[in-house]
């Protein structure tokens, strides 16, 4: 490296472009070394930690009846009004919501539905691969609700992977904990 | 007969030559992703094809099926003939270069060459030289200001290190005493010319990226500040012709360096056909276009016109004042 030099070196250096030709012998060093690309839908697929903010899910009690009160206050917090429930009370006595609509067009995964829940009912789950191409397909209703996965138990770890152009990616093998993201990174 | 023998050879090898240049930008920007992903540490193009080899392919139907789009205020006639004015001249220079001596195919000697013109060099240069009007028109035609800057840069770049470019190889004829360029390879059977003329290598190579138009001489497209220059209002085919010609241009560069300085076809220890050798040495030097491209930062417009003007031609002028007083 040509900082280190002083005096004559430094400009025997300069004068054959010793910085450039490090440059290169970087560059060049780089080439044979390990790519970091997860290959997603074709060949690899990340899991979310359970930290992560996915597609909504609502929740079931122990009878498999739906844990959600309809008090609204998820609607209420909710920064873009993306919400919409509309409660009724079943032959017991108790409310629940006959209609609960999420708009995941508009949503922006802050989670504040999930905190205000008195009655953890709605959270924000792992799931992440809900594209659509036309935004009438993302307003999801309450059956669909119940029916997302929930949070992640592990994750961090990357799994294989294949795309369907049909489905999904499909997820072939069991999960791989710890992901290390620095694996191939070379630090100097 | 003879003569319609011989015609028909030379139509021939004009359509082979045209028909490699126009398909080799498909190997070589794949090539280049490639290298440029595993430089970054990315993959590249992955998809298309085994590793992506099929990408360029489908990279070329994109454009072919992308709206032609012509901006309102440009002049569209000019606009039209830019691109093709850009094409020309790297096909046109290619007629002058020779890529070998002979080959015997069924038993017929065939040269390696179009022409073997005895002022080839001054034919290259000539020619090269037109290149700056597809540059320029294309620019003005399109009538905004980011295509007009690039052009005015590109034009004064590529005008400011022809000059140098063209003193640089006044060594190497002075050395073979004759500007064919089969005779500047023949001369350097022995000894490449490199050995010699370090210096005029050099300013021709730099000088050379510059022409190019590539990093760190790519002011042209310097694509942070200008969007994309001269052809930033260009889509379609008309873009995909820009790209040609700069493939083109990258590869007549590297050709010219192996001929002028690297000993054209000549083989050194290793015993290859020489036609291998060429292609060798010329992939070498497409390939250090690309690492350069991948390394280093682009230089300012002050540094450029700097660089041009107070380093490689005041290098190039004593470059020939020294190899005349070693030939006293
Ligand atoms: S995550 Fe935020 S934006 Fe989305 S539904 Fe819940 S409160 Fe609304
Ligand atoms: S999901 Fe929770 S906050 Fe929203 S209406 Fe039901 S109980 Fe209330």
């Amino acid at each position: 490296m040509s900082h280190a030099r002083h005096g004559v070196g430094a400009w025997i250096g300069w004068a054959f472009f010793a910085d450039l030709v490090s440059a290169l012998a970087l560059t060049f060093g780089y080439m044979f070394s390990r790519s970091v690309t997860m290959q997603y839908p074709d060949k690899e697929k990340w899991l979310p930690y359970p930290r992560y903010r996915g597609h909504h899910f609502l929740t079931r009690d122990d009878e498999g009846e739906i844990k959600c009160v309809a008090c609204e206050l998820c609607a209420r917090i909710c920064p873009c009004d993306c919400i919409e429930v509309i409660p009724y009370e079943d032959d017991k006595g108790s409310r629940h919501p006959a209609k609960f609509e999420i708009d995941m067009a508009r949503c922006l995964f802050c989670g504040l539905c999930e905190d205000a829940c008195p009655a953890d009912a709605i959270a924000l789950g792992q799931q992440y691969e809900f594209s659509s191409f036309s935004s009438r397909d993302l307003v999801v209703g309450r059956e669909d609700l119940l029916g997302k996965p929930g949070k992640a138990r592990t994750g961090g770890g990357v799994v294989a992977a294949r795309l369907n152009t049909e489905q999904d990616v499909l997820v072939e093998t069991s999960e791989r904990r710890g992901y290390n993201w620095w694996r191939n990174i070379r630090r100097t | 007969m003879e003569l319609i023998v011989a015609l028909g050879l030379i139509a021939f090898k004009v359509a082979l030559l045209i028909a490699i240049l126009l398909l080799l930008p498909l190997p070589l920007t794949w090539l280049e992703r490639k290298i440029a992903g595993r430089m970054q540490q990315r993959m590249g193009p992955m998809r298309v094809g085994w590793h992506g080899l099929l990408q360029p392919v489908a990279d070329g139907i994109k454009l072919l099926t992308k709206e032609d789009h012509i901006p309102a205020e440009a002049d569209r006639f000019l606009f039209k003939l830019a691109p093709i004015l850009a094409l020309t001249p790297p096909f046109v220079v290619f007629v002058a270069i020779p890529f070998g001596e002979t080959v015997s195919v069924l038993g017929a000697e065939i040269t390696l060459y179009v022409s073997n013109m005895n002022v080839a060099l001054l034919f290259v240069f000539a020619v090269i030289g037109l290149e700056v009007y597809g540059v320029i028109f294309g620019g003005w035609a399109a009538n905004s200001k980011y295509a007009v800057l690039g052009s005015l840069r590109t034009c004064a770049q590529m005008i400011s290190y022809e000059i140098p470019m063209g003193f640089a190889v006044i060594g190497v004829v002075m050395l073979a005493q004759s500007m064919s360029l089969l005779e500047i390879v023949r001369a350097q059977a022995d000894v490449w010319n490199v050995v010699y003329q370090p210096v005029g290598f050099f300013v021709f190579f730099v000088a050379g990226l510059a022409e190019a138009q590539r990093i760190p001489f790519d002011l042209a497209e310097a694509e942070g500040d200008l969007g994309a220059g001269f052809h930033t209002e260009y889509s379609g085919i008309r873009f995909a012709f820009f790209m040609v010609s700069e493939y083109a241009i990258v590869l007549l560069v590297s050709v010219l360096v192996v001929i002028l300085f690297f000993g054209g076809w000549n083989g050194m220890l290793v015993p290859l056909p020489p036609l291998l050798w060429f292609l060798l040495k010329v992939a070498f030097f497409v390939y250090l276009f690309i690492w350069f491209r991948f390394t280093f930062p682009r230089y300012r417009y002050d540094q450029l016109m700097a660089i041009g003007w107070k380093v490689l031609l005041p290098l190039s002028m004593a470059n020939i004042i020294i190899t005349g007083i070693a030939f006293l």
